[in-house]
């Protein structure tokens, strides 16, 4: 029993891109079972780029499920963005969980997820301490990784997918300056989902990262954000011991 | 003399300045919000290094830069991204 899931994130869509994205999907079923997007689907977060980006990702021959990213809360729309995006057929994560039955065995894809956040990664990381705004920064991290903790606790499901805007790890991060890491991801996110167990952690954000890293407890991450992967999208076959299988 | 350089007018203009102001209007003006821009400064020359998702993004970028930076020359080394067929898949 295996799936194929297709993952990119930052698309960044808005008008005067309007259409491009959409001629890459072309075919999409017959290469995955499931479309992932790890946020940031605009640039200014403005319902009427929300509504570009319902009208690139909808009606496709495959589910399409997604997160929103940092850049997909500047003008405070986020709510009526993932609202049309609903309208659409799109499937939204904000720290809770879904299951996706895909493909033609019916394979149950269980998807944990939302936008995550910063902090940085063990030992080099802000903590809940000082002023009341370090606190709620650290805080709002802290709240989202344990959403997501009990959202795969009770996850019962083929294969298990984290789907985050924000990094777990630093391996992704590679080629970013280590001055922002902080903002990039938190190890919170890493430790919540190691704690209960995942097949896969898909994730975008930073554009001059690497593809593929490993959380300290083996759950393999990815960095679909399109700039690092330089290819409409990738895809990862879970279930696929032969890798011809797939 | 020593006495007198304690004396000297600060320098917000100093290149360090200039280019972190360049890089926070590019995340924070309207027609970019564009994070993942580098930013230098040589002498006169300002270079922008990053990745954008289309050619007048591109452009905007360059602009935005111009008016932060008034005097100095842009070069524009900003790259639009590729988006290649999706590819082989991976079996994790």
């Amino acid at each position: 029993m295996k799936i194929r899931v297709a993952a990119v994130g930052d698309v960044h869509l808005g008008e005067d891109i309007r259409g491009r994205y959409r001629r890459t999907l072309d075919g999409i079923e017959e290469r995955a079972d499931v479309l992932l997007i790890a946020g940031d689907l605009t640039r200014h977060g403005t319902p009427e780029e929300g509504r570009i980006v319902a009208e690139e990702f909808r009606d496709l021959p495959v589910p399409v499920v997604t997160v929103l990213g940092n850049h997909d809360y500047q003008s405070d729309a986020e709510e009526e963005v993932a609202d049309l995006l609903r309208e659409a057929g799109i499937q939204v994560l904000q720290d809770d969980s879904t299951i996706v039955e895909c493909g033609p065995d019916g394979v149950r894809l269980g998807l944990v997820g939302g936008k995550g956040f910063g902090g940085g990664f063990a030992g080099k990381c802000a903590s809940e301490f000082g002023e009341p705004e370090m606190k709620a920064f650290v805080r709002h991290t802290r709240e989202i990784a344990d959403l997501w903790q009990k959202a795969l606790k009770g996850l019962d499901a083929d294969y298990r997918v984290v789907l985050s805007h924000y990094s777990p790890v630093k391996d992704t991060l590679a080629g970013e300056p280590l001055e922002i890491y902080p903002f990039l991801g938190s190890y919170l996110l890493a430790e919540a989902v190691d704690s209960e167990g995942a097949d896969l952690f898909i994730h975008g954000h930073a554009h001059a990262g690497e593809e593929k890293g490993v959380t300290p407890g083996g759950i393999r991450v990815r960095n679909v954000a399109l700039p690092v992967l330089g290819r409409a999208y990738a895809v990862y076959c879970l279930g696929g011991e032969d890798p011809e299988s797939c | 003399m020593s006495d007198a350089r304690h004396h000297e007018a600060p320098h917000p203009d100093a290149p360090h300045y200039v280019a972190a102001r360049v890089q926070r209007a590019l995340a924070e003006d309207d027609r970019t919000h564009e994070l993942g821009i580098r930013v230098d400064i040589r002498g006169d020359q300002l270079y922008l290094r990053g990745k954008v998702e289309g050619g007048e993004r591109r452009r905007q970028v360059a602009a935005v830069a111009g008016e932060t930076a008034p005097g100095l020359t842009v070069h524009n080394e900003v790259t639009v991204v590729e988006v290649r067929e999706p590819g082989e898949e991976e079996t994790l």
